[in-house]
């Protein structure tokens, strides 16, 4: 019974030219997109410093860790940044105004504000950029208060706050900094929305799984109903139907990776396996995610698949699809939601792989995204035990 | 003859609404039973819960004398079911759709082959084995419909209103389909609310109206519950007054009415009165174009019962 529900199920979704094109053309597509979007970026002999302007009043100097990591960027050898000093706003309003820089950045009472003078790339690099130093310069603070707080409480009197700062800034740069360590990587933003392109796809494993899970609800199709009063038990034919599912989404995904490495030729680092692991178990909580929705969603079949589609869309979306920025924002602000957020658990797994040495973060997300998976199994299980309706 | 099937003090409730009213039946081996009632008289809720899809709130439902239940799989290796919509997939051609639907029974591929080639034959499809659903008339899906689920040659088959917009010639390959299943030894449960068709195949018909049984039998003893006893309809295009009165006024004890340029005679005993009628209309200088004479049906039946027509 596997087998002849595995044979047919693949049949069945290789011949629906909807799923074929959602799961093994569009990823390709947006691949070839983002390869015409981002090829001129990727060119590194290409690429030059972007050029800002600093306001460097007093609240920028007070703001001493923020000062200094951005100081330390704009010296760095290849600088990602081209640093203009300035106490004049105004002149720094003008130097925006006639493009001179592509960003004015300020810093009032702790908030780092960028004023911007278009939309695009660079605007998005020093937005990121700014947000990422920001991140790291109150995860310093945060660990700096927690250790002169637990000095204090143990007794010790005569501390040395800047060597305590300083001791923190460096544990942090030197482990976390993403900005500092890839500042060379100026590919970094593009991997990114390779990332969230991997992401979708295995999220769209979801469509295969929900078409042929209505297949075998009896309240949700006809042809539900035929195999359910049929003699042959729900987990044979359920377990042939999904490894199914999954075999062709492995093949949508060796597909776009083939793309990814040999045609638009993006550098995923020495993590290639780490990536693909990531990668199957990102498209199992995809299948699992469109199990949930087939037996979950009380609605007709196309009202299932508008609803799949737009989840994975507002999360990828979420998880930084459509800009890195709305990554941090999330980070920063509801971080709830990347723990709800598939999209969000598979990027930040890959995003982790590129941009930390240690593996601690990849893994937790792997964990993540198997604990999600497991959670969408045991709600589908709920439903798919049951064979007799209310209603129908 | 073995029974079958035995449904007994069956009742399905929906809120406030119920459905199915303590149901009580049985189908014999080798018969064909109509359950035959307007839309929303309880047929499908009936069939639903017989096969174990709906819950239900009392009864008891025996299927080859065991009870049935959602993973009696011994009892559903001997069900065919073909429902009203038609269950087919798309992807998959004539053949390969039978195939499917016959492998979920049948695992021997050999045997099953010789199957499907019979249902095919049976449905009249020989010439589609290749074609996709799509590529078929509103007819001939409905006998892919069959096909899939007959092919693993089931001994009880539930038909539920399979003909349902269906053209006359494939209506007709449908039910001779059905007796030849039942000639070959299948048990027969057929809902639907086309009184000429259960007329036609059922060796017994049950009448339900709002989830009740009003009636049951065979198609002549049905009709030995109502009164009419023969109804003759004349055409006559035109016709004055002064004749109809006439004419009431000589036959005071038959029902007669005039309408749309039909007259319409109801006799509620003896039957064979059209030689009679005739020399009648003669007599009363009745020019007509037509006059032919029909037996009570089923819809008289209902009618009579109800209060209502088989198909409002």
């Amino acid at each position: 019974m596997f087998l002849h529900n595995f044979r047919y199920s693949v049949q069945i979704l290789l011949k629906n030219r909807l799923l074929v094109f959602w799961t093994l053309a569009f990823p390709l597509i947006m691949a070839f997109l983002f390869n015409m979007a981002f090829s001129k970026i990727d060119d590194t002999e290409n690429f030059s410093a972007i050029d800002i302007a600093v306001i460097d009043n007093r609240d920028f100097q007070k703001d001493k860790i923020f000062s200094d990591a951005l100081r330390s960027l704009g010296e760095s050898d290849d600088p990602i940044l081209d640093i203009k000093y300035t106490d004049d706003e105004k002149k720094a309003e003008e130097m925006l105004k006639s493009r001179e820089v592509t960003a004015v950045v300020s810093v009032s009472k702790g908030e780092t504000t960028v004023r911007v003078n278009g939309s695009g790339i660079n605007e998005t690099i020093v937005r990121y950029v700014m947000d990422e130093i920001r991140s790291d310069s109150e995860v310093i603070i945060d660990l700096g208060r927690d250790k002169i707080m637990q000095a204090v409480s143990d007794g010790e009197n005569d501390l040395d706050y800047q060597s305590i700062f300083t001791d923190i800034a460096e544990s942090v740069l030197s482990d976390e900094s993403a900005v500092k360590d890839n500042s060379k990587k100026d590919i970094s933003m593009v991997t990114i929305e390779y990332y969230t392109l991997i992401a979708m796809t295995c999220l769209y494993s979801g469509l295969l799984s929900m078409t042929l899970m209505n297949h075998h609800q009896a309240n949700v199709s006809a042809i539900g109903k035929r195999s359910t009063v049929s003699c042959s038990k729900r987990g044979a034919m359920l377990a042939g139907t999904l490894s199914a599912a999954f075999l062709i989404q492995l093949i949508g995904l060796a597909l776009l990776y083939i793309i990814l490495l040999f045609i638009v030729r993006v550098d995923f680092g020495s993590d290639i396996g780490y990536i693909i692991l990531l990668s199957a178990a990102g498209s199992f909580a995809g299948l699992t995610f469109g199990t949930a929705v087939s037996v979950l969603v009380k609605k007709s079949e196309n009202a299932k698949l508008v609803t799949l589609l737009y989840i994975v869309m507002a999360g990828c979306f979420f998880s930084g699809m459509m800009g890195i920025t709305m990554k941090n924002i999330i980070d920063k602000n509801v971080p709830f939601i990347n723990y709800i957020n598939p999209a969000a658990m598979i990027t930040d797994g890959l995003y982790a792989l590129y941009y930390y040495s240690s593996y601690e973060r990849f893994f937790f997300d792997l964990a993540s995204i198997l604990i999600f998976s497991s959670v969408m199994i045991l709600l589908s299980i709920r439903g798919l035990r049951r064979q007799q309706y209310d209603s129908m | 003859m073995s029974v079958i099937l035995e449904v007994n003090g069956l009742t399905k409730e929906y809120k406030e609404l119920r459905a199915v009213d303590d149901l009580s039946f049985q189908l014999s081996e080798n018969e064909i039973l109509g359950l035959l009632g307007p839309n929303g008289s309880g047929k499908s809720t009936t069939m639903n819960c017989i096969l174990s899809l709906l819950k239900y709130n009392s009864g008891s439902i025996q299927i080859f004398g065991k009870e049935m239940s959602p993973s009696a799989y011994d009892i559903k290796k001997d069900i065919g079911v073909i429902f009203q919509d038609v269950a087919v997939f798309q992807e998959l051609t004539v053949y390969k759709n039978i195939d499917y639907f016959c492998g979920l029974y049948i695992r021997d591929k050999k045997q099953r082959k010789q199957y499907i080639e019979e249902a095919i034959e049976l449905t009249g499809l020989e010439d589609y084995k290749k074609f996709y659903p799509k590529q078929l008339s509103g007819g001939l899906l409905r006998r892919l419909n069959i096909a899939c689920g007959i092919a693993h040659k089931p001994k009880l088959l539930f038909f539920d209103e399979p003909t349902v917009a269906v053209d006359p010639q494939s209506r007709n390959n449908i039910l001779e389909g059905i007796e030849k299943l039942r000639d070959n030894g299948a048990s027969v449960i057929y809902t639907t609310h086309y009184m000429e068709e259960v007329e036609q195949i059922c060796d017994r018909i049950i009448i339900m109206d709002k989830g009740k049984i009003i009636a049951g039998g065979t198609s002549d003893s049905l009709k030995e519950l109502t009164k009419v006893k023969e109804k003759i309809i004349v055409e006559v295009p035109k016709l004055s007054e002064s004749k109809l009165d006439k004419l009431k006024e000589s036959q005071k004890d038959i029902d007669i009415v005039y309408q749309h340029g039909m007259l319409t005679f109801t006799y509620k005993d003896g039957s064979d009165h059209i030689t009679a009628l005739i020399d009648r209309l003669r007599d009363t200088g009745i020019r007509y174009t037509r006059i032919y004479s029909e037996r009570p049906t089923l819809n008289d039946v209902f009618l009579e019962l109800t209060g209502k027509e088989l198909r409002d």
